[in-house]
């Protein structure tokens, strides 16, 4: 087991853009490190702040929230909602101490396959340099 | 009268002026308001002891006279205690009102249907430590108290025999005494967000403690006191500006010292990971502080209490996470989730450290408007 530490990802697709945009990565063959996890929901609204402190707290090394780009949401202002809900989240998770880059939003529409590639490796990278989350069960026990 | 207007006001019944903390007005209008219609019942603190009093619904204005002198009621989100669809008037401190308004922007109650009297406060006592209190830094009685009052600094205690006995409040709480936590950093002392905001400061010498300064803020408040005055039952007369000045004097002083108190309070701490852990290690999950809190609205399912599993011990203390995030736009910081805490956990100032710079960042005060908080802009 001397492999290099990989990060477990959560990421959040929302079904309409960004899911869509981890197909057309995918089809275009755009290279991206396997670390994520992704969950897909019918709008980045869904994302409940619960759902990232349960990942955070389930184990997870990151998590990253994608949506429409705003003004193109489905349902008309989902993806809003969710940046308002974002920065709750942001200060709860950086004043508890985890690092911010841990937690990402960011708007992917289904065409922009380069970009959610690049996006996942960016953050993998980050996460990468941070190590694990000190929040995992095992590092807390 | 008017809204925005400013009275001395008094009871007339002498007995009740005597009982009453300055003059007894609030419990006389209460009572004529219950007893000219205005409320079906009324909130009041049913009084156990000096330092004990239990919020109850009462029709009885014989009940709500009785009620006259009573401080320190037990941590209870009041609007909890109100039924839907009746009329009612309820007395309250500053963040009791707010936990109110909190709750009304959640459609979790009615202030139509509600008469609100809010008492100026510049923080209360915890029952059992300020009995403590009494015997070991003023060294007497703690039985033999009959008032309290905090002026300039000072927080002064009469005695059966009508002697004062003042201390400052520095010098207690350096002790270790004092007011609650919450209380030293609370950024509201006068209840303008209640239809009638009273209090004593700024009442006359000549009749300090026996007359309450009171600020009309709303028609609902208009409503109250002519309904007071017209039946008999209070005094009124208009409050000179130099009374005007003295209260604001007053409630300045008393943010200054909050002000002091939050450096103090809120000081950065180096591993917060770590600290949070500690602080929160021994949470038993008995979910008190949300049952009393005045602005959780979620009720019995919510997600905060689903979220964490009793098998999992590893995320026990991060059970509190979901609570910091719920009510950060909300949170008027109120204390009761300390008081109540078995674990002994300061819930409130955890809480408060997310929530009040927030708020502060936003320009918003919780509970102090009916309308929509700037957190939830969606164009």
């Amino acid at each position: 087991m001397s492999e290099e530490w990989e990060p477990k990802i959560i990421m959040f697709c929302c079904n309409w853009c960004s899911y869509g945009g981890s197909d057309t990565a995918g089809v275009a063959r755009f290279q991206q490190p396997p670390t994520t996890r992704i969950i897909r929901v019918m709008c980045s609204g869904r994302v409940d702040p619960t759902f990232v402190l349960d990942a955070f707290l389930e184990g997870a090394d990151g998590v990253l929230v994608t949506g429409c780009h705003i003004g193109d949401c489905h349902y008309i202002n989902g993806n809003e909602k969710t940046k308002v809900r974002y920065e709750f989240l942001k200060r709860v998770v950086e004043e508890f101490g985890i690092e911010p880059e841990r937690l990402k939003l960011e708007w992917i529409s289904a065409s922009e396959g380069d970009k959610f590639a690049s996006f996942v490796k960016q953050a993998t990278e980050d996460i990468k340099k941070l190590g694990p989350s000190p929040l995992k069960p095992e590092v807390v026990e | 009268m008017n809204v925005g207007e400013c009275y001395i006001g008094w009871a007339v019944d002498e007995d009740v002026r005597k009982r009453g903390g300055s003059g007894g007005l609030v419990v006389a209008t209460l009572a004529a308001a219950l007893e000219k219609g205005l409320v079906e019942k009324v909130l009041v603190l049913k009084k156990h002891s000096t330092y004990d009093a239990e919020p109850v619904l009462t029709s009885d204005p014989e009940e709500v006279l009785a009620s006259a002198g009573s401080l320190h009621a037990v941590p209870a989100a009041l609007s909890k205690k109100i039924p839907y669809g009746v009329k009612v008037a309820a007395v309250g401190k500053p963040c009791d009102i707010r936990g109110m308004y909190q709750m009304a922007l959640r459609q979790q109650f009615n202030l139509d249907d509600t008469y609100l009297i809010g008492l100026n406060c510049g923080g209360t006592l915890p029952p059992v430590p300020t009995r403590q209190m009494i015997r070991v830094m003023y060294g007497i009685d703690p039985d033999e108290v009959v008032h309290e009052e905090i002026a300039k600094g000072n927080l002064i205690f009469t005695t059966r025999d009508g002697q004062e006995h003042a201390k400052k409040i520095d010098e207690l709480e350096e002790a270790g005494f004092g007011r609650r936590e919450s209380c030293r950093y609370c950024i509201v002392k006068i209840p303008t967000n209640a239809d009638l905001a009273c209090g004593n400061w700024g009442v006359p010498k000549d009749k300090l403690g026996a007359a309450t300064f009171v600020e009309v803020c709303t028609e609902k408040g208009v409503q109250l006191l002519t309904t007071a005055v017209d039946a008999g039952y209070v005094q009124v007369e208009p409050a000179s500006d130099k009374s005007k000045e003295i209260r604001k004097k007053v409630e300045k002083a008393m943010l200054d010292l909050s002000a002091k108190w939050r450096e103090r309070i809120f000081v950065p701490i180096e591993n917060r990971l770590e600290f949070y852990r500690e602080a929160l290690r021994h949470c038993i999950l008995c979910n008190a502080c949300k049952e009393v809190c005045p602005v959780c609205a979620c009720g019995e399912d919510s997600k905060c209490t689903t979220m964490p599993s009793s098998l999992e011990t590893h995320n026990h203390e991060f059970y509190h996470l979901i609570r910091f995030l719920h009510i950060m736009d909300s949170c008027v910081a109120c204390g009761m989730c300390t008081d109540v805490c078995p674990a002994e956990i300061k819930v409130s100032t955890l809480q408060a450290r997310y929530s009040l710079p927030f708020q502060e960042e936003k320009g918003y005060v919780a509970g102090m408007k009916l309308e929509k908080p700037p957190f939830f802009e969606v164009e």
